[in-house]
């Protein structure tokens, strides 16, 4: 671990020349190339190194996510959706979403929100008739989500499989579907969903632009792109501190909970390989977006990027 | 300041939204009086068909300013169209919401706004300010061109104040939440700017040329009238807000005569004091 001290200068600029080298010759050499955390790999090589990565960790993901940030990752997609503010009748579609934090939190947030419009309702109407009061009722027993759908996607079958376990124990079944999909290529027609989120996934995206075309094409217009990914920390004591911890303290973690020192190796790598928080911005500008703004979480830690299709 | 037009580089689409906001405005230009209000004309047309890869300067700066504009429009139609809902869900981020719906957009628009409905009460409120505005302008022309008598100040002001205050009739069952969301700490810049600039209008159509110490009370007598009388009309519950407009006259009323008072003390005091300095060399 010592002997991966992160050149970020270095990396960056090397990263940088390599996305030209694959703009420019796209469709002309077989194999593009790009990065896997610190190493250099083709395209090819890349989707399926990641997506080795996740169907080992899949069992453990939950679990590591907990340990790694002490549990604050909670608090940070919960953040996510407060921002959101879904009302019901959302539909939403979470990408990379496999083990369905984000469904699952969405699914809860529109149900109170639907529970206290229900309330508004009854405390207005002083005097309602008996047909009105048993349509109340039936109204009550079939739309405790008010038509709100939620469609997770993902692209590894494994993180997948553990979600629909997780849904089935916490007793989520209505509005929820599972979907195995390619962020980059989207088995969905245009302007469908209200809302696009991807937390924590669009850093193992290989093409990103595709990914946020992707993105753009899906949503309806007014529709709201969302993405909750780790970043850039500007602060110069903040990121020493942060630095030490990513590549001292969750290897370690990663062999010893899940057995497998490889992956959160690749995990923290692939953080420091993620564009910061304005690069990242103006992709999603070039991918057609408009009001694109951020919001920092623990001082860039976290960053949540939003956007609107209009 | 007009900004220069050019087509934003998107590279694989134009804008969804933005190039049917700047068709609908080709149409209706005349009447409706949200155009008249939308302070850009229609012609900033920021979508028309890229003609080919324009050379010349797409810095940032200008294609931020060219979308900002056209943005800034959306948002004014969404929260003109979310008016519709208050009545219903009150100065709420649902009913931009809704708004936003008709409007053929999603509801995820709405996260463009902030969650308290504050924009839309302060729309909402800049737009009746214009449109008071407009009808002190038309009537000013009318006295000008004779076919009108000037009225007096005092009743000049109350027929103001009443012509503003009944714009919020509709929307008077939901006041009361947007007179809180207007005295929120991060809203009372902008709500108190609104305010006096709408006095300032009205005493400036009342044809107040004051240039001392007076403007500054007037203001402050007007806007108390005001607030005064809006509070009256939240619980005013006679018909067509018949005891709101007798207040508004008792106070307009109160404020005409302590102007006099004022000239009144004043020469009273100098007699007081004259009388004062006559006895004083009489007695020495």
């Amino acid at each position: 671990a010592a002997g991966l001290c992160p050149c970020r200068a270095l990396l960056t600029g090397r990263s940088g020349a390599l996305r030209a080298f694959c703009g420019s010759v796209r469709g002309l050499a077989a194999a593009p190339e790009t990065h896997f955390g610190f190493q250099t790999v083709t395209e090819e090589e890349r989707r399926e190194k990641i997506y080795k990565v996740f169907e080992s960790v899949a069992k453990k993901y939950d679990v590591m996510n907990d340990s790694m940030t002490l549990g604050i990752h909670r608090v940070w997609k919960d953040i996510l959706v407060h921002k959101m503010n879904p009302s019901p009748g959302t539909l939403l579609l979470d990408v990379a979403g496999g083990t369905g934090d984000i469904a699952f939190r969405f699914i809860n947030y529109v149900r109170s929100v639907r529970k206290h419009q229900l309330q508004q309702k009854l405390k207005h109407h002083q005097n309602l008739s008996w047909q009105e009061i048993s349509e109340s009722y039936q109204e009550d027993k079939s739309k405790s989500l008010g038509d709100s759908q939620v469609v997770v996607c993902d692209i590894n079958k494994e993180m997948l499989k553990v979600g629909k376990q997780k849904a089935q124990h916490l007793g989520y079944s209505e509005g929820l579907s599972w979907v195995l999909g390619n962020a980059e290529e989207l088995p969905f027609d245009d302007d469908q969903f209200d809302v696009y989120t991807i937390a924590f996934g669009i850093r193992n995206v290989t093409r990103i632009d595709l990914a946020l075309q992707e993105a753009y094409r899906v949503l309806k217009p007014g529709g709201r792109f969302l993405c909750l990914e780790f970043s850039h920390v500007n602060n110069p004591l903040l990121s020493r501190l942060y630095d030490l911890y990513s590549f001292q303290v969750i290897p370690v973690l990663g062999e010893v909970i899940a057995g497998d020192w490889k992956s959160y190796q690749y995990l923290v790598e692939s953080i420091r390989r993620f564009p910061a928080q304005e690069e990242f911005t103006a992709m999603i500008e070039d991918a057609g977006f408009f009001k694109v703004d951020y919001q920092n979480l623990n001082w860039g830690i976290v960053a949540i990027h939003s956007g609107f299709k209009l | 300041v007009r900004c220069q037009l050019f087509p934003p580089q998107r590279p694989l689409q134009a804008s969804a939204v933005l190039r049917r906001v700047s068709d609908e405005q080709k149409e209706p230009l005349a009447s409706s009086s949200q155009q008249q209000f939308d302070s850009h004309p229609a012609d900033h047309h920021p979508e028309q068909e890229p003609q080919g890869p324009r050379p010349s300067y797409t810095g940032q700066g200008g294609q931020e300013s060219e979308d900002y504009e056209s943005e800034e429009q959306l948002q004014h139609r969404i929260l003109t169209a979310a008016l519709e809902f208050v009545p219903e869900h009150g100065w709420t981020a649902e009913a931009i919401a809704e708004g936003a719906k008709t409007l053929g957009l999603s509801v995820a628009a709405a996260g463009m706004f902030h969650s308290d409905g504050s924009e839309l009460v302060l729309h909402f409120v800049s737009h009746c300010n214009t449109k008071l505005a407009e009808l002190l302008e038309k009537e000013q022309k009318l006295v000008q061109l004779g076919e009108a008598e000037k009225k007096p100040t005092e009743q000049f002001l109350r027929d103001a104040v009443e012509a503003r205050l009944r714009m919020l009739i509709p929307y008077i069952e939901k006041w009361p939440q947007a007179l809180s969301i207007l005295l929120l700490p991060h809203n009372i810049p902008s709500s108190l700017s609104l305010l006096t600039s709408m006095i300032d209008d009205i005493w400036h159509y009342a044809g107040d040329q004051s240039t001392d110490f007076n403007w500054y009370t007037r203001r402050a007598v007007l806007t108390g009238i005001y607030n005064t009388s809006e509070l009256v009309m939240m619980q005013d519950s006679s018909p067509d807000f018949e005891d709101t407009w007798r207040f508004l006259e008792n106070r307009v009323a109160d404020a005409m005569n302590m102007g006099n008072a004022a000239n009144q003390v004043q020469s009273t005091g100098e007699a007081v004091v004259q009388g004062l300095m006559g006895a004083a060399v009489t007695v020495s």
